[in-house]
């Protein structure tokens, strides 16, 4: 590499790696615990435990369930009943009229076999975050929703800018050295060089692709709206404005579940959407399903029942590019491979942290003298060690 | 340095990483998450063993 391309590298990792230092921080401490979100919200959880039953034993109807609720808020109107698939959880959640926001959303979660009710969560508007939801929206949004979801994506591809720089980087500081070399005698700015390229280098795979899944991540949520907007609605044009029926015209829940398991197999139904006229079709049930293989287990799909007749009216296929998001989510939360997996993301994670705190620390004790008789200093150490 | 003695390990373990991330993400559990497991922890190891040995 000649001395002005290197010139050239050099700048952009430095001002890439200063941009984005701050979030990456933000990222990577807020990270650590959200990798394990499932197992801290089970050992935080006050819920009252689940009935001691052989594992085989079936679910309770969503019928009985939706019953249940009903019973009990008499005065609310049913929103959206999902099944868990790894608890024995049915969460039923209740508004307090058809038009109500769905910030005031009632959750009543039910044990899924014996249908006795849990626990109720009040509308979110009166009860706050938790820890975990905090952590989720510093990572997430910093709290600031869709601009805060597109800042920080683009703050996202500033970091990927700032791997490959430094990947490029790479080969001319090891020109005269051993792989894995850290100079420990030599004093503790080539001491921390060594340790920033190693550790740079041997996480480089694993830090773009989170990187680059997150910014997808970023990004799946306002694509997500936007074919909401556009093509789902376009698709429910038909039914729009037609009224809603009343509750007690519509189809069983159950069984428009259980047609969704019968007719795709391959694909788990987690959510019924009752019929209104905001967010699904007047008319229909809106199933959410996912793929049930680890690779689809985040590719969400929507098929539409006939709320009154019970029959299946239409499965959605998502477009290619919301498709390609959520196969690629797994790869960002590392939530695929069991606990061991969880581990090494957590490990890879404070390592990213070492990585970003030694870059910082060599910057800011840099020399003020041009890269190249930076690296003919280095280089005249290494030959004399 | 000759580029592919420079390049050797860093992209072995490039290589191991992508394995490891993409068996657990293809095959479903058993032997497939234990292949994840030692591709991704081979380059922490290679690390850990870089530091330690001074």
């Amino acid at each position: 590499m000649n001395v002005r391309s290197l010139r050239r590298w050099a700048a952009v990792h430095k001002w890439t790696s200063l941009v984005c230092a701050v979030f990456l921080l933000l990222f990577c401490l807020t990270g650590l615990p959200l990798i394990f979100k499932h197992e801290l919200r089970e050992l935080l959880s006050q819920d009252p435990p689940y009935a001691a039953l052989p594992a085989d034993t079936p679910r309770a109807s969503l019928d009985t369930i939706g019953a249940a609720a009903r019973r009990r808020h008499p005065d609310h109107v049913p929103m959206f009943v999902f099944v868990d698939d790894d608890e024995p959880k049915v969460t039923v959640g209740m508004l307090p009229s058809p038009t109500a926001l769905p910030t005031q959303t009632r959750l009543l979660k039910f044990d899924a076999r014996t249908g006795e009710l849990l626990k109720e969560t009040e509308p979110a508007e009166t009860s706050g975050p938790d820890f975990l939801d905090i952590m989720l929206r510093l990572h997430r949004d910093l709290f600031a929703g869709l601009p805060g979801e597109l800042f920080l994506g683009a703050i996202g591809l500033v970091f990927a800018a700032s791997v490959v720089s430094g990947v490029v980087l790479y080969a001319p500081f090891m020109r005269r050295l051993e792989f894995g070399t850290v100079r420990w005698r030599r004093g503790r700015r080539l001491r921390w060089l060594d340790l920033h390229n190693l550790m740079g280098i041997a996480t480089m795979a694993w830090v773009l692709v989170v990187g680059v899944t997150g910014v997808l991540n970023e990004l799946s949520r306002p694509l997500f709206l936007l074919y909401q907007r556009t093509d789902v609605q376009a698709m429910l044009a038909p039914h729009r404005g037609r009224p809603v029926p009343p509750l007690d015209r519509l189809s069983s829940v159950e069984a428009a579940y259980t047609l969704v398991q019968r007719e795709l197999p391959g694909r788990t139904p987690t959510s019924v959407v009752f019929p209104n006229n905001r967010v699904g079709s007047p008319h229909h049930y809106l199933v959410w399903t996912k793929g049930s293989s680890p690779l689809t287990s985040r590719l969400f799909t929507p098929v539409l029942i006939d709320a009154e007749r019970g029959e299946l009216a239409m499965v959605v296929d998502l477009p290619w590019y919301l498709r390609a998001i959520q196969v690629s989510r797994p790869l960002h939360f590392g939530d695929y491979g069991g606990l061991p997996l969880k581990v090494i993301w957590f490990v890879l994670d404070l390592i990213t942290i070492v990585v970003l705190a030694s870059g910082l620390y060599l910057w800011l004790s840099r020399r003020r003298s041009p890269i190249e008789a930076q690296l003919a200093e280095l280089e005249g150490v290494a030959d004399e060690a | 340095m000759r580029p592919s003695v420079i390049w050797r390990w860093p992209l072995l373990m490039a290589v191991l990483t992508v394995v490891g991330l993409v068996s657990a993400l293809l095959g479903e559990g058993g032997v497939w998450w234990g292949l994840s497991w030692a591709a991704l922890a081979i380059p922490l190891v290679v690390m850990a063993a870089c530091v330690v040995r001074r």
